[in-house]
């Protein structure tokens, strides 16, 4: 179901090391190569801007992912995934000014705190069936803020935390380059978690779950369990996705994190197409760059100027109709128009691909 | 005193927006994450007719609350009804994605301004003494009693109205529902009209009592948790939800600190959810344990 | 005799989940006035049948992927099931068939009849051919025995006033007391309303004693059908449905069939 068309023309794997490989053709390793250089190369040919934009991409990516795993696969809505980046956020700041703890100490404390709120916040809601989980991470989200203000106030950072670059070895991470490759290699490693999370065991059972609830505890499956592993797993990256990103920003401040920024994670998944980690990176871009998009349609309006206090109100308008558009008439996100694209110029000059049992 | 009346008040914000909650997620099993949004937007249409029927405020609040039972039946029939035997999931996701619509054209529309349409409709809000002290101010009180009506109506029309019946039964077993004639599009727009109706009716009383910013839809919010305390299938849970909800949330706010008054409702909710999880009058088979 | 069918079903086939063919081509007819008896052992298709012809398959991702249902001169699979009992066609399902919390007038109340009768008209009928419901007024469904839930599913879906009742497993985990006076009570109906009835059963004695006609199905396919008086004469269906026989292994009509027409074919 994952794979919406064999890529070669059929099943030949004949050992257990051509099933575990990630790629299957040649074509298919080719093409993955040469997106490859072009990532590496593209650092060297983009403007600042575009570097700031590509690593937004990237932090955009790690967080859109776990929240795919949570909703796409183990069906599940989060709410508050701001909150768990705001989580993520405010344990690497407060570790960093309290005790002036390296990165490596933050990042792994940053999961453990995503986890922790996993288990706490999903425990109650899971053991539910319905989306009582959509409810208690807004609960997520309005505890996090209070305790970020509240640290906030009461250490006088009434602004925000300011953090200092990471370093490695003497060496300071604050060129826009380094920043570049060091995310890029965080979503990608986040990207090769979920491939293989999805094709364990757990990931089968996420996929029972969200196909057939009923069917799935019938197969002996313990719900609960499972969708609360989705939602720690999920908290714990998002937390690591927010940490990243206040290293990236120097600066930690609960204004970062609003209701809004969750529905944005929530677009990227519905977006990109759910149940799919490549429709989580294709939301993730969209996500990231439409405001910038829209901002550029406004500036070709005759009077620009007049647009600029609104311009968050016409995003929240924009937000929602690209929303609803998908959901109504592409369900599949982009990945399902991506699909089709291929197929069509797969079957090129023909319409359709045969239907499987046609003919009876 | 003064405290009391502040608990009540607050409750019935909360029980007056709790029961739209109830009323969707009772007859279609969908969470309607859009409430807080079109609860917003029954105030706005206040201020649009009060500026359309000038000097005639009977009839611009006639006008407001026909607008909004009107856009609760057009969201259901123009939007929902597509997502109708889709996953609950994609119709709630598709909930969120309306309310970030109507949010935004809220404030392209009417700017995020403050405003007041108890002023264009040239209303005062003069306080009433009460008996024992406490002082509450006139749309606070109207609010109070318009709440203790529209649960008394609703209850009435649950219990006897036939579609009233028929909303129920439709909120059982759809199937059968539609197997004895019951035109399930006809029961489901009604109740997204009589929610949009309610919560509206709240969005105006608030904007009239103490005016009307955009941060409207987080009192929305926060009424969600006084529906699901109460267990979200059921009014009198509502009711009794929201009086818990209203009590922590003024409570704390006197005695510990203002800022947990975001914050109070959720914790609650979370401390019935590992307690109860069904909620204090929800039924416990409705809600399939896993 | 030359009465025009009421319902008319030919080579009807469903599809469960695109997958699963549960009825293959079945076809029945029903004239008016009369009561219809279905047989067959378990998944045999009789309840996706009614199923189908009253629009009831909708959540289990089942459809009509062939064939028509004609009830009255209109065709009506695949219609919407609130449709279907507008024109006169109300179903008793096997499971959930009331609304377990609602009391029983509620019950009564929430079924869609037409517009000139009113509630009170609603409890007449019900009580009239079910009283002990009247001493359940305000009992809450789910707290019902069987045999009174099936009473009242049978009164709800009297109140839409249908021209065909269709009754799927009258006799599901009831005493055979209580299955013969609910028989009794279906005569009653066709009698004093006019009402077509189909009943399926599983138990083929109960129901032969009042149909008129029966089918008897399996595997999705009808195997063989006659007037109720001959069906229960018929030598298989002592055998393999109303269980007068002495065969110790019981074997399906189908391999009986083709086990004599083996014993045919090699002599
Ligand atoms: N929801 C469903 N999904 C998939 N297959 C189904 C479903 N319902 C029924 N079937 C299959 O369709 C076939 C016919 O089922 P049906 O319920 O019509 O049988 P039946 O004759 O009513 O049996 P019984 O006497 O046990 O009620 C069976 O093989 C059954 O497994
Ligand atoms: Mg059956």
């Amino acid at each position: 179901m994952s794979r919406g068309m064999p890529r070669a023309s059929g099943y030949f794997r004949t050992d257990y090391a051509q099933d575990l490989a990630l790629t299957q053709t040649r074509l298919e390793r080719a093409s993955l190569l040469a997106f490859a250089v072009m990532l590496a190369a593209f650092p060297f040919l983009a403007t600042a801007f575009y570097l700031d934009l590509a690593c937004q991409v990237f932090l955009a990516a790690i967080g859109a992912l776990s929240l795919m795993l949570l909703t796409g696969y183990a069906g599940q809505i989060s709410l508050g995934h701001a909150g768990l980046l705001a989580a993520g956020a405010f344990t690497a700041g407060i570790l960093f000014r309290e005790f002036n703890a390296p990165f490596w100490v933050t990042l792994p404390a940053a999961a453990a705190v995503g986890a922790l709120l996993g288990i706490v916040f999903g425990l109650p809601s899971l053991r539910l069936r319905g989306l009582y989980l959509a409810v208690s991470t807004l609960a997520l989200h309005f505890v996090v803020v209070y305790l970020g203000g509240e640290y906030e106030s009461k250490r006088g950072y009434s602004t925000g935390i300011m953090i200092d670059a990471p370093t490695i070895g003497g060496y300071a991470i604050t060129n826009g380059r380094v920043w570049y490759f060091v995310l890029l290699v965080a979503a990608a490693a986040t990207l090769l978690i979920c491939i293989n999370l999805l094709r364990s065991r757990t990931g089968r059972a996420w996929r029972a779950i969200r196909a057939h609830e009923t069917v799935a505890e019938a197969l002996g499956i313990n719900i609960a369990a499972y969708k609360l592993l989705a939602f720690v797993i999920s908290s714990a990256m998002a937390a690591v996705a927010g940490a990243l990103f206040a290293y990236y920003r120097h600066f930690v401040s609960v204004e970062a994190f609003s209701l809004f920024l969750s529905i944005q994670y929530v677009a990227m998944i519905i977006v990109g197409g759910m149940g799919s980690l490549l429709g989580a990176l294709l939301g993730a871009v969209f996500v990231t760059l439409f405001p910038y998009l829209i901002e550029a349609a406004l500036q070709q309006l005759p009077n620009a100027q007049s647009y600029a206090g609104v311009l968050f109100a016409v995003n929240y308008a924009a937000f929602g109709v690209v929303m609803i558009l998908f959901l109504l008439f592409e369900p599949l996100g982009l990945v399902g128009i991506w699909h089709r694209v291929q197929h069509y110029f797969l079957l090129w000059p023909f319409k359709h691909r045969p239907v499987a049992g046609a003919g009876k | 005193m003064q405290l009391a009346v502040n608990i009540v008040v607050l409750s019935a914000i909360y029980a007056l927006i709790a029961c739209g909650y109830v009323l969707i997620y009772r007859v279609s099993r969908v969470l309607n994450l859009a409430h807080g949004e079109l609860m917003m937007l029954g105030a706005y249409l206040l201020l649009a007719t009060a500026a359309s029927f000038a000097g005639n405020p009977v009839a611009a609040i006639a006008a407001a609350v026909v607008l909004s039972l009107a856009v609760g039946i057009l969201v259901y029939v123009f939007l929902m009804r597509k997502m109708t035997g889709e996953m609950v999931l994609a119709a709630v996701l598709t909930t969120v994605a309306l309310g970030t619509l109507l949010r935004g054209l809220m404030v392209l529309i009417w700017s995020a301004q403050q405003q007041y349409p108890g002023q264009a409709l040239g209303f005062a809000n003069p306080a009433i003494a009460l008996p024992g002290g406490g002082r509450i101010s006139t749309f606070a009180a109207i609010l109070v009693v318009t709440t203790a009506l529209v649960y008394g109506g609703l209850f009435v029309f649950l219990r006897f109205g036939r579609w009233g019946v028929r909303m129920r039964a439709a909120g059982q077993n759809p199937l059968l529902a539609a197997q004895r004639g019951i035109n399930l599009h006809a029961v489901y727009a009604l109740a997204w009209g009589l929610s949009t109706l309610t919560g509206s009716m709240a969005g105006m009383l608030i904007a009239l009592d103490s005016g009307l910013t955009s941060s409207m839809t987080v009192i929305g919010l926060k009424a969600f948790p006084a529906a699901l305390v109460g267990g979200l299938d059921s009014l009198v849970g509502a009711l009794v939800g929201a009086l818990i909800i209203g009590a922590a949330e003024v409570l704390s706010i006197q005695y510990i600190d203002p800022l947990l008054s975001d914050v109070v409702p959720f914790l609650v909710l979370i401390a019935m959810l590992i307690v109860r999880p069904w909620g204090l009058f929800g039924t416990r088979e409705e809600l399939d344990r896993v | 005799m030359s009465e025009p069918a009421l319902l008319t079903v030919e080579k009807l086939e469903v599809v469960y989940h695109r997958a699963i063919t549960a009825v293959q081509g079945i076809s029945l007819s029903v004239r008016k006035g009369q009561i219809v008896a279905i047989l067959g052992t378990n998944g045999a298709g009789k309840s996706t049948t009614l199923r189908a012809i009253s629009g009831f398959l909708g959540i289990d991702d089942a459809r009509v992927t062939d064939g028509s249902v004609t009830f009255n001169g209109k065709r009506i699979e695949n219609r919407q099931p609130n449709e279907i009992t507008r024109l006169g066609i109300a179903l008793v399902p096997e499971r959930d068939k009331v609304f377990p919390n609602l009391t029983v007038i509620e019950n009564l109340t929430a079924p869609f009849a037409p517009a000139h009768y009113n509630r009170r008209d609603n409890e007449v009928l019900a009580y009239q051919f079910f009283p002990r419901l009247a001493e359940l007024r305000s009992r809450t469904a789910g707290l019902l025995s069987g045999g009174e839930r099936q009473m009242l599913a049978l009164a709800s879906a009297l109140v839409c006033r249908p021209e065909l009742l269709l009754v799927d497993e009258l006799s599901l985990g009831l005493a055979p007391v209580v299955v013969q006076d609910l028989m009794a009570r279906l005569v009653q109906i066709r009698h004093e309303l006019g009402t077509t009835i189909v009943v399926v059963e599983q138990s083929a004695a109960a129901a032969l004693n009042v149909a008129d006609y029966g089918y008897v199905l399996e595997n999705g396919r009808v195997v063989l059908d006659g007037e109720g008086a001959r069906l229960r004469a018929h030598g298989d269906i002592q055998e393999f449905y109303l269980g007068q026989t002495s065969s110790s292994d019981r074997r399906s009509y189908r391999s009986v069939k083709q086990y004599r027409r083996s014993r045919r074919w090699y002599g």
